[in-house]
């Protein structure tokens, strides 16, 4: 390399990743140190597999001479976590060896000592963390208007605030093929790159006793929503089995976390927009539930009817060390839609409880967790559907 | 003002790969707009289609939008035409360039390429607003429902056909937010970065803005479609509009005469103190000529027709909630005093006294006697609901007198109903017993 081509080099804007070959004659001792290459940056892969860092592999070519050789690792203005920086010659492993690597002080360096049994143009590869680089994933997905399935897209959103442009590289996530990509500091892309159509979904509403306001008559003037969901399967559908198999369906691989945004087929050729969530990594198998907006047309006025203390027991100075209770709690379920929903209602009832007499079957989550799943059909000409929840319990051994 | 521009920039690829010359082609305007506005949030979703000439081979795509409200996250491009031979390969958003983003397309076709373009929005914004009109009796109103859409998003959409969305969307960031980001999908490890960009005093210029427009509001009845969307439901105004940005503009959504009301009247202590309060109330259903829809929360002003010449006296003014369809409305007006409800403590009295082995008092019961007188000095019917809450749940009831209806609403609750004529009062008692200390066991 010539000096224009270096002073070239190290007028790129406050980022550089330099390597100075260093190589010392005859003695240890005294060293003249000799520019001899600052060899170009080759094959250069980002790797983004893991979420939290981002590994930058690039191969360079070092002139190395037999003896010893001193190998001056640069950066400024890019942040490198110098313990992550690792060194592996490619062409002859066992004739180059890395005997150690020395940091000099105040300054973002380290300088490798190499020795080589002869001459070699070594290819070695140079792997490091960087930081300020990263990916994000989006999702959109359309629903149709029957609320059945969704057309989902995956995007992914590089982003590259390293301090270092990269012209081409080979970008690799956990999964799929690697693709090349250039990225310049400071830029943000955006690329497609899962399309899976017609994802199952079921339509979830849930009413949640410790989150929802129970009494929507007591709100002046505020509509109390049930939360809406779209539980998605990551699983392979078998009405797209087909295109799955050419890479496009779900099932295949852990759906990264990230924001989801979710649309719908109004059926005049044109979407509206349903709402948005972020999803956690959904693994193969596994569901996740993505919060839409609120339905208004379903209106749930819990109520409790009866709380009173039973099976007193007194300590001789007559007063209350235990008891039961006696309570009764009312849920009426109103539907005002025109189309059936499954509700689910989920009841809390703290400590040791039994139930006494309860009018629908439900499902215990854990020890003071209730869930039912009601179906409201649709309303009709007379009104809204409805149906009246109502569980008579006790809870046992409570101390005042 | 045209603050999104569109440049189409043909990259022709001469010779080498290496050397690329780029050549502004076309600058396409926009064919269609559609605007699908939303009130729960500041959300608007914009779909517009353009016709792209592109070249065989790669072509790249400038979208820029400086000073609007556009969340640059949002934005999707999809061709409506040839969608197989065109690849939209990746949305670039340059280094060092606000609010520009460049589209990487690889083309199988050459020519015109009709393509949609969708994004969201901030600054869009509509809002529901009532006028109820009351016949001399108060038996019935006429209801005039009006939407009014305000554009503040810095761009004038011209022509767009406007939906808007009734239903609560759950959003995780403010669209205005996420379009005043420095960048777009922000940077690494920062939460939310957000740049010293220009903020549009979008309240105090909009209520401005909003002032002169309504001196303006005479438009010609256009009709609103009305169709349910999963929970939403979506108005599509007939027709296209134009509203240029700080304009706003009102239609009439709806206009039906002879809703039956009822005057109810409600008293509870512990909800609105000694005065009685007025509602209105109807059902949103095919009986009250109502009931095709929902109808969107917004305020109600409520006037009454005053004498034979038609002229009007204003009654009152009531926000109310979203009300699905067969759901009853109950319009609070606020308090009277032309209805009057009175509830007198007539005796009092504490009995069956229990002692502990100590001899202290450990139970007893408090006895109430109340007296409820209520008038009705309007010359109208009236329907009055009366609550009563004990604070305790240890209570019985003896009732007597003239009313209409009881009922228990809660463990510590019961309602009275009662219909009066004009000018008429009516009266009840109750005896309440209420069980305290160890009398609560006998309960």
């Amino acid at each position: 390399m010539n000096g224009n081509e270096l002073s070239h080099a190290l007028r790129q804007r406050n980022k550089i990743l330099a390597i100075l070959l260093l190589f010392l004659c005859s003695t240890v001792s005294q060293a003249r140190i000799k520019l001899v290459a600052l060899p170009e940056r080759a094959a250069t892969v980002i790797r983004l597999d893991n979420p939290r860092a981002t590994l930058i592999e690039e191969e360079r070519v070092l002139t190395l001479q037999k003896g010893l050789n001193k190998v001056d690792f640069s950066w400024k203005g890019v942040s490198i976590d110098a313990d992550s920086i690792r060194l592996r010659p490619l062409d002859h492993p066992e004739k180059v060896t890395l005997l150690n690597v020395s940091y000099p002080p105040n300054e973002a360096a380290l300088v490798w000592e190499i020795n080589s049994d002869s001459d070699f143009a070594e290819t070695v590869r140079i792997s490091y963390l960087l930081s300020n680089i990263d990916r994000l994933i989006t999702y959109k997905a359309i629903a149709d208007k029957p609320e059945t399935y969704v057309d989902l897209k995956s995007f992914l959103v590089l982003r590259n605030f390293s301090g270092e442009d990269f012209d081409k590289a080979r970008v690799l996530l956990d999964y799929g093929e690697a693709f090349e990509q250039g990225i310049d500091h400071e830029e943000t892309k955006r690329m497609l790159f899962l399309k899976a159509p017609k994802v199952p979904i079921t339509k979830i509403w849930k009413f949640d006793s410790d989150e929802q306001p129970w009494d929507p008559e007591k709100l002046e003037n505020q509509n109390v929503g049930i939360p809406v969901s779209y539980r998605i399967v990551n699983e392979t559908n078998p009405a797209t089995a087909r295109s799955a198999a050419t890479g496009s369906g779900l099932g295949e691989f852990a759906l990264w976390g990230g924001k989801a945004r979710i649309f719908q087929d109004d059926g005049h050729g044109s979407t509206i927009f349903l709402g948005e969530d972020v999803t956690d990594l959904v693994p193969v198998g596994e569901k996740t539930e993505l919060y839409i907006g609120d339905s208004r047309d379903i209106v749930v006025t819990q109520r409790k009817m009866t709380d009173n203390r039973i099976n007193l027991i007194k300590n001789n100075k007559g007063k209350v060390i235990l008891y039961d209770t006696d309570e009764v709690i009312t849920a009426k379920i109103e539907n005002f839609k025109d189309g059936l929903a499954m509700l689910t209602v989920i009841e809390h009832i703290p400590g040791e409880w039994d139930m006494e007499k309860c009018n629908m079957k439900y499902k215990k989550k854990d020890a003071n967790t209730l869930e039912f799943e009601i179906k409201l059909p649709a309303r009709t000409e007379k009104g809204p559907a409805v149906k009246e929840l109502t569980m008579h319990y006790h809870r046992r051994n409570v101390r005042p | 003002m045209k603050r999104i521009i569109l440049i189409l920039l043909i990259i022709v690829v001469i010779n080498s790969v290496s050397w690329a010359k780029v050549d502004l082609v076309t600058l396409p305007s926009r064919d269609t707009v559609q605007l699908t506005i939303y009130n729960s949030a500041d959300m608007t979703l914009v779909r517009e289609s353009r016709a792209l000439t592109l070249k065989n081979g790669k072509n790249k795509l400038q979208f820029s939008w400086a000073n609007t409200l556009i969340d640059p996250t949002s934005l999707e491009m999809l061709p409506k035409a040839n969608a197989d031979k065109i690849d939209i390969a990746d949305l670039t958003y340059p280094p060092r360039v606000r609010n520009l983003g460049l589209w990487n397309i690889d083309s199988g076709v050459s020519g015109k390429v009709p393509v949609e373009i969708t994004y969201l929005t901030s600054g869009l914004s509509w809002r529901a607003f009532y006028m109820g009109t009351l016949t001399n009796d108060e038996r019935t109103m006429r209801l005039q429902g009006y939407v009014r859409v305000t554009n503040n998003s810095g761009e004038d959409y011209e022509d767009a056909q406007t939906r808007l969305i009734v239903g609560k969307v759950h959003i995780l960031d403010r669209i205005a937010k996420l379009a005043r980001r420095q960048y777009p999908y922000g940077r690494p490890g920062e939460i939310v970065p957000l740049a010293g960009a220009p903020v549009r005093m979008m309240e105090a210029e909009g209520r401005m803005v909003m002032e002169k427009a309504a001196d303006l509001a005479l438009y010609k009845p256009k009709e609103i479609k009305k169709e349910g969307l999963s929970e939403y439901f979506l108005y599509t105004i007939e027709g296209t509009e134009t509203i240029p940005t700080g304009w706003s503009k009102r239609l009439l959504s709806f206009d039906v005469d002879e809703v039956a009301v009822v005057n109810l009247y409600k008293y509870e202590e512990e909800r609105y103190g000694n005065s009685v309060v007025r509602f209105l109330s109807f059902k949103n259903d095919k009986k009250h000529n109502l009931g095709e829809t929902p109808i969107p929360g917004g305020m109600l002003k409520v006037y009454r027709t005053a004498d034979e010449q038609g002229r009007l006296s204003y009654t009152g003014q009531s926000s109310f909630k979203y009300i699905p369809v067969d759901e009853d409305v109950e319009l609070n007006l606020g308090p009277v005093a032309d209805v009057v409800v009175e509830p007198k403590l007539m005796d009092f009295k504490t009995d069956n006294y229990r002692f502990n082995r100590k001899g202290n008092i450990s139970g007893w019961d408090e006895i109430r006697t109340f007296k409820v007188e209520v008038k009705n000095t309007r010359e109208l019917p009236v329907e009055v609901k009366i609550q009563r809450n004990f604070n305790t749940q240890y209570w019985k009831l003896k009732k007597s007198g003239n009313f209409d209806e009881y009922e228990k609403v809660d463990l510590d609750t019961v309602k009275f109903t009662l219909n009066l004529k004009p000018r008429s009062k009516k009266a009840f008692e109750y005896v309440l017993t209420t069980y305290h200390g160890v009398r609560q066991e006998d309960w």
